[in-house]
């Protein structure tokens, strides 16, 4: 009796931690991402809410059959000289339980595959684009116009932000010049690889101004924790007087061609 | 039924003390196991050890314990440590000790190709810990991605040399055991034993070897090519070559390695979990079915580790296919293992609840599964904390947990002694909070942004998840000195256990425990696959004579 007692406070506790995790979303226990600002960090957040729906439902199932073996059938609750029946298998079941999740995971994987085709594929409709760099260790941005924003890495809590207008489809082209790097902000959107000599890219449209955190998701050496990447969407004008700005210290300090 | 009892030759006393003579040149199946497991608890602890550190310096932001490029080589060193040097050398030990007495062999088919295939694990080892004596190891987490991994970015130390050469160590006897195995269960079995009746742990035994036979020469080649790169200046990784190229070479080796680590596992668990339901295991035949689609799939699945590196979304949803189907087979063992239990009289030995220990997490870790095969869900999860939760959960929560019943399992066996129940009680439950404590809240991390392999953070939110994770893990630590302290004191003076203590079903219960070098006096007869318990059923089990005797 002890024992079942210890199992079953043992669930209670597992049970509840489970619905702390589920529930709360202070104190940095977070079951889900932060709330995405782009469309494609939108539709990763809604798959990902999906798939739980599905994953919740065959955790708590399974794991009440395990609970159900350990109170119903241990050896103290069976009848003194309790023989368990022989039973080899059934072909019914095993058929069942094959049929069962290949349907769950085709649908899991039909699901995905939607959003997959969504927001993963080659876009261009862009009404601006800016190739990202990766190197050891920061980020360089070009707008492509001759202003670079260096994000130059730093294990302080602020870097140089990178700027990008509200509402406005900007495709980022990935690249790196020396070993991997990977550009992660999860408000926005996954990751994507900078790897040397291959083309990647990813896009956002923030849907409103705001500074968002993130960081660099592949080893790239001794100084990868200090690659840390701030976006910051500004509303059209704010970027305009910004960008202006940016060009114009570009030009004073480039040297003049003549 | 008269039987004859052979002397016992002298290295055939029960204690583990025996001249090194013996030790270094025995051929015996047995003793070279004992080594194999030997050798992995050791690599255990150092590794854990390194867990530790690593742990340490994440408990708090802007800690600076040890700097960035320790930290570095310290991650790459659990990793290695623990996947290559732990857990496939532990099922590989126990493989080796038990696969021969299951299907009544005197022993594996190359007894000295055997001796050889351990022996250059010694040497896998001291040439990875070389890093550490020569400047630094290898500093690029244990895959060891190109180019970081290049003479370019990687000059000032021969860490990465040592762990490449180590790894071809390391890879070479892998594919000297595979062999032996499958030939010693195709060649050698006992009369009776058909492939039908073989007992599910031979059969893991048999699909693990196929898999690592045809993973290991990848990798290999893998790391023959970067030593090219590194020492030849050739360009086939390098920022000029193709650094995606490794990333294929590496995964076609770095997923089936998964379910060579696993595999083993649920071969363990069949074993176990009839024995002490007083059940046999539920659709036999589905369960074999079930190992070979696993071998099979795990084979065309190794890009899901690559779905951020920008691949065609046709080629991505193939490899998310895939993967997910592998929860077919998977769930299919899931559920004939609980339809086994079910109805039964189910005894919760230690070795029975870390089997309901491993079902509970390994589940967890099979449904995370699902969430990092799904591609656009990756993109946000792939190298953050979350996928070190998840392969935590399969591979502790999995692997190591089925290690933890197999020891307590098998112990009588191997040594004649019981390990003791009380600290084994402790083992369980502790090691049970103390891993969901550091594991399950480890998901959040990596849902919030933190990504893996940094070494220091300067986020306050995550300090406080950081901090109990911290705290379990020590609790672990302190889990595996309980089971080290009950192995080393009941190896000597454990309750003497007998020949059957668990009243087992398959051939090793039925001769001595320890068993004498031959094996088997006569090596019983086999109707079904549960041989030794038909004996028992039909009065004709001979009680082989006890080795060990009360004094």
């Amino acid at each position: 009796m002890a024992r079942s007692a210890r199992a079953l406070l043992t669930t209670i506790g597992l049970a509840a931690l489970a619905f702390l995790l589920s529930s709360c979303d202070v104190g940095g226990l977070s079951p889900i991402f932060p709330d995405p600002v782009s469309p494609n960090g939108k539709g990763i957040y809604d798959t990902y809410v999906g798939i739980s729906v599905v994953a919740i439902i065959v955790f708590i199932g399974v794991e009440a059959a395990l609970l159900w073996v350990v109170l119903r059938y241990r050896r103290s609750r069976q009848p003194a000289g309790y023989m368990p029946p022989q039973v080899h298998g059934h072909t019914g079941l095993e058929i069942g339980w094959t049929i069962a999740p290949l349907i769950i995971v085709l649908a899991i994987a039909g699901y995905s595959f939607v959003e997959l085709q969504k927001d993963f594929q080659p876009i261009s409709n862009q009404e601006m684009t800016v190739k990202v760099s990766g190197h050891q260790f920061g980020w360089d941005y070009d707008y492509l116009n001759g202003v670079v924003v260096h994000q130059e890495g730093s294990l302080a809590a602020e870097v140089t932000p990178f700027v990008v207008p509200t509402n406005t489809l900007v495709k980022l082209q990935f690249d790196a010049n020396d070993v991997i790097h990977s550009w992660w902000v999860p408000a926005i959107s996954g990751k994507t690889d900078a790897v040397p000599g291959y083309d990647n890219f990813s896009w956002l449209k923030i849907d409103k101004p705001g500074k968002w955190r993130g960081e660099c998701a592949e080893l790239c050496g001794s100084g990868h924790a200090q690659m840390q990447i701030i976006v910051q969407a500004m509303d059209k004008s704010d970027f305009e007087a910004w960008m202006a700005k940016q060009k114009a210290t570009t030009a004073s300090s480039s040297p003049s061609p003549s | 039924m008269a039987t004859t009892v052979l002397p016992r030759p002298k290295q055939y006393d029960d204690t583990f003390f025996k001249p090194i003579s013996i030790w270094l040149t025995t051929t015996d199946h047995k003793l070279i196991g004992i080594m194999y497991m030997v050798t992995s608890i050791i690599s255990f602890v150092i590794g854990g050890i390194f867990a530790l550190i690593i742990r340490l310096q994440l408990s708090q932001p802007n800690l600076k314990l040890v700097d960035a490029e320790t930290y570095n080589q310290l991650i790459s060193a659990h990793g290695v440590t623990m996947i290559f040097f732990f857990v496939t050398i532990f099922v590989t030990g126990i493989a080796n000790y038990m696969v021969p007495l299951m299907i009544g062999a005197r022993d594996m088919a190359f007894p000295r190709v055997n001796l050889l295939g351990f022996w250059l694990i010694p040497v896998a080892i001291i040439l990875y810990y070389c890093g550490f004596f020569t400047g630094g190891s290898l500093n690029a987490g244990w895959t060891g991605y190109t180019p970081l991994t290049e003479k370019a970015f990687n000059h000032q130390t021969f860490g990465v040399d040592f762990w490449a050469l180590s790894i071809i160590v390391w890879a070479i006897s892998g594919i000297m055991a595979s062999t032996n195995f499958l030939t010693t269960i195709v060649a050698l079995r006992a009369p009776g034993m058909r492939f039908s009746r073989l007992p599910l742990f031979v059969w893991a035994q048999i699909s693990t070897s196929i898999l690592l036979l045809i993973v290991g020469a990848p990798l290999a080649a893998a790391m023959i090519l970067l030593e090219f790169d590194r020492q030849l200046g050739t360009q086939f990784f390098t920022t000029q070559g193709r650094p995606v190229l490794y990333q294929h070479l590496f995964w076609f080796f770095g997923h089936p390695e998964v379910y060579v680590m696993i595999l083993p596992a649920f071969g363990l668990i069949s074993e176990i979990v009839p024995v002490f339901a007083r059940k046999p295991i539920f659709g036999y035949m589905s369960m074999v079915a079930a190992l070979f689609g696993i071998v099979f799939l795990s084979m065309t699945v190794w890009a899901h580790h690559m779905f951020t590196v920008g691949m065609n979304t046709y080629v991505e949803g193939f490899f998310m296919l895939m993967t997910m189907l592998i929860a077919v087979p998977t769930g299919i063992k899931f559920f004939n293992w609980i339809a086994t239990a079910w109805w039964g009289s189910v005894e919760f030995t230690v070795p029975m609840k870390f089997v309901f220990g491993f079902l509970a997490t390994f589940l967890i870790g099979g449904i995370t599964g699902i969430y990092l095969a799904s591609v656009p869900v990756d993109t946000q999860l792939h190298q953050s904390y979350f996928v070190v939760a998840h392969l935590h959960y399969v591979l502790f929560g999995g692997s190591v947990f089925a290690i933890l019943a197999g020891i307590y399992y098998w112990f009588p066996k191997i040594t004649g002694r019981l390990l003791n129940r009380t600290l084994g009680e402790w083992n369980f439950w502790t090691v049970f909070v103390g891993f969901n404590g550091t594991f399950l809240i480890m998901h959040t991390l990596g849902l919030e942004g933190m990504p893996r392999r940094i070494w220091t953070y300067a986020n306050p939110a995550w300090a406080t998840t950081n901090v109990i994770i911290t705290i379990s893990s020590f609790l672990i630590a302190f889990s595996i000195l309980v089971l080290l302290i009950n192995v080393v004191h009941s190896w000597g003076h454990g309750e003497i256990a007998g020949n059957d203590p668990w009243r087992g079903n398959t051939l090793e219960w039925a001769t001595t425990s320890p068993p004498p070098p031959y094996n088997f006096e006569r090596v019983p007869p086999v109707r079904s696959f549960m041989p030794v318990r038909d004996l028992r059923e039909s009065g004709e089990l001979i009680e082989a004579e006890p080795v060990l005797t009360p004094t």
